[in-house]
């Protein structure tokens, strides 16, 4: 091929076709991406005073995009086997969802050429009606019209270039290929085509592949693409929701203390150190009781960072429904082979990260009570705990009662 | 020579008939204007830059683009205007075409002639007018219309980019003959728009190549 090519083209006019190639690819990146920016385009015509344009269109540069270009193209494309030329543009979703939409080309058909055609002014001339119909095709493939509705609450356009054969197959079935046109060249038929998706179903199979080339992502809209607006979001400090937090009409204004639950006064306190005892008492009673050991010694330091012992705290109360003083959850088995399972609390951040809902959590147990309430007597504790303690000595007894039940019906195991 | 002749045929409703044809004529027209040129002396010019502008469609959905030329726009839209009137009023059949054509001019033989007009490239929009019933129907002819343009305008690109015959670049002397210079902002080839209403008409074009045909025949 290079043998051919140099019988047929002069120097100087390779060195033309490949500096006119390589502006083309330029410009149709530039009028490929800014089709997709979902604004409608408008260049005003120049005079000759405000200097030649390549292929006398006004074509505007994004600068960015020339950069990403340019790092993609380069020199000698003709020669190089580095065509054919790929600009990919997909969706993405709010959520992440990437489909793509269609497949830009351009490339040099090796079989086709036209050995008289070595006049490099008809070749620029039909590289600037190539353009055109450049220009023209962009504004009615189907990914247009998306673009023109994309925003940050349902999508974005991406784009990226590569220098490899087109990926068709990650335009779904029944995609379709246009051809915009091509110019016949002493070394080869130069075309360019889409190719485009038919079908706009977004399967979750389909999240971003090969993204080890370019990707070129949030490019059109910057300030307002989803991800940003998630990040402003979450950059909310953390001490916003004490000081949105709202006090009840007639609620004591004075924050009320938090107190760490306190077992020893509490009504139920005797309930609570049974159960406590028989953990310790018997620790291998049940296959995935915690291991006190480790939970309650040294090791405790190993499982959560000390400075987040509190958060850890208020996350169990929240999941296990009572108080608890154990940092973490945590499942060992008692055999020598055992296993160790950390449990994590479903979408809870790991241990170190401050939790907005601990935070809230906090908040919602430093609550200040209604002022109507601050007369009504409280509970009477005595009265319970003497109960409670009416029932203990009577244990014996109840025992008995449950002895008789189960020797009167055999059956019941 | 015989020029080439493009016919397309579209079902539109009434007021889709203006944005029907121009999205036809200035895609063509797009392709067919360069910027104004500049002779530095008889033989050798620069050529300025062609703008062009994002149009989209009210009543189907389609956008397409034009160059960016008011005096351009202005006179195409009041010719395509005369003709989507006429279509529309209450003499037509509903039917009618409208054709784009290029042409040169060769200098008269004789100074009482007027110089020739030859077509090389001819575009023809034939409209049929449909009336709908309702907006659900109104809705699917935005989209179908829309659909079938987008066939058009893929196929006007394909026609753009093959090696056809395009009048040579002129000297100096001849620049009126190929290209219309009375634009400020961009210089299409010649060309000049027709209309007829009632059924197809046997054409400017076709008249004019047959003077062309009998004058040449002639002076032979």
């Amino acid at each position: 091929m290079k043998r051919d090519l140099k019988m047929r083209l002069s120097k100087t006019d390779k060195k033309e076709l490949d500096k006119f190639t390589k502006f083309l690819a330029l410009k149709a990146t530039e009028v490929i991406v800014q089709s997709r920016i979902g604004e409608k385009v408008t260049t005003p015509c120049k005079s000759h005073s405000s200097g030649p344009d390549w292929f006398n269109l006004n074509i505007s540069d994004l600068p960015e995009v020339v950069i990403e270009a340019k790092k993609v193209l380069n020199s000698d494309l003709l020669l190089s086997k580095k065509f054919p030329f790929c600009i990919e543009i997909s969706l993405r979703t709010a959520e992440g969802d990437n489909m793509v939409l269609e497949t830009w080309c351009a490339q040099l058909l090796n079989e086709q050429c036209d050995p008289n055609n070595a006049n490099g002014q008809t070749i620029y001339n039909r590289m600037g009606i190539l353009l055109k119909s450049l220009v023209s095709v962009t504004r009615v493939t189907p990914a247009y019209k998306l673009s023109r509705r994309q925003g940050p609450d349902s999508y974005v356009i991406c784009y990226r270039m590569y220098m490899d054969e087109p990926l068709h197959h990650c335009l779904g079935e029944g995609f379709k290929q246009i051809r915009v046109g091509q110019i016949c060249t002493a070394i080869g038929t130069l075309q360019l085509s889409c190719a485009y998706r038919t079908k706009m179903t977004i399967s979750p199979t389909q999240t971003s592949r090969d993204n080890s080339i370019l990707l070129k992502s949030d490019h059109f809209n910057t300030n307002l693409s989803p991800k940003i607006r998630r990040y402003s979001q979450s950059d909310d400090r953390p001490s916003s929701l004490s000081e949105t937090m709202k006090i009840g009409a007639f609620a004591d204004r004075k924050m009320k203390h938090f107190e760490e639950p306190q077992l020893v006064d509490m009504p139920f306190c005797t309930f609570f150190a049974d159960k406590l005892s028989l953990h310790e008492s018997e620790p291998q009673s049940l296959a995935t009781s915690p291991d006190n050991d480790r939970l309650n010694g040294d090791n405790m330091e190993q499982l959560t960072n000390d400075d987040v012992n509190e958060d850890d705290d208020t996350q169990n109360v929240e999941k296990n429904g009572n108080v608890s003083t154990q940092p973490d959850v945590s499942m060992v088995s008692t055999g020598d082979d055992f296993i160790m399972v950390d449990l994590k609390t479903p979408f809870a951040k790991p241990p170190g990260e401050k939790f907005e809902l601990t935070k809230f959590f906090r908040e919602w147990q430093q609550a200040p009570s209604l002022e109507t309430f601050k007369d009504v007597p409280p509970v009477d504790a005595t009265d319970l705990q003497k109960q409670l303690e009416t029932f203990e000595s009577d244990l014996n007894e109840f025992d008995s009662i449950v002895q008789t039940l189960c020797q009167n019906s055999p059956n019941n195991n | 020579m015989n020029a080439r002749s493009q016919l397309f045929e579209l079902t539109v409703e009434g007021r889709q008939a203006d944005e029907a044809v121009a999205s036809i004529f200035h895609t063509v027209l797009f392709h067919r204007s360069l910027g104004k040129f500049l002779y530095s002396n008889e033989s050798s010019y620069s050529v300025s830059s062609v703008g062009f502008t994002d149009v989209d469609c009210d009543f189907i959905d389609l956008t397409y683009v034009c160059c960016s030329s008011n005096t351009l726009n202005r006179q195409v839209k009041q010719e395509i205007s005369n003709f989507s009137e006429q279509l529309r009023s209450n003499e037509s059949s509903g039917v009618g075409q409208i054709t784009l054509e290029f042409f040169q001019r060769k200098p008269g033989r004789y100074l009482f002639l007027q110089p020739d007009c030859i077509p090389w490239e001819v575009w023809t929009v034939r409209l049929q007018l449909i009336s709908l019933e309702n907006e659900g129907e109104r809705q699917l002819c935005r989209e179908r219309v829309g659909d079938h343009l987008t066939e058009k305008i893929l196929y006007i690109t394909e026609v753009m980019n093959r090696q056809d015959y395009i009048p040579k670049m002129p000297s100096r002397s001849e620049v009126d003959l190929v290209f219309d210079t009375s634009f400020p902002d961009v210089q299409p080839y010649l060309f000049k728009l027709n209309s007829s209403i009632s059924g197809p008409s046997s054409g400017t074009s076709v008249g004019s190549t047959m003077r062309k045909f009998i004058k040449e025949s002639l002076n032979l």
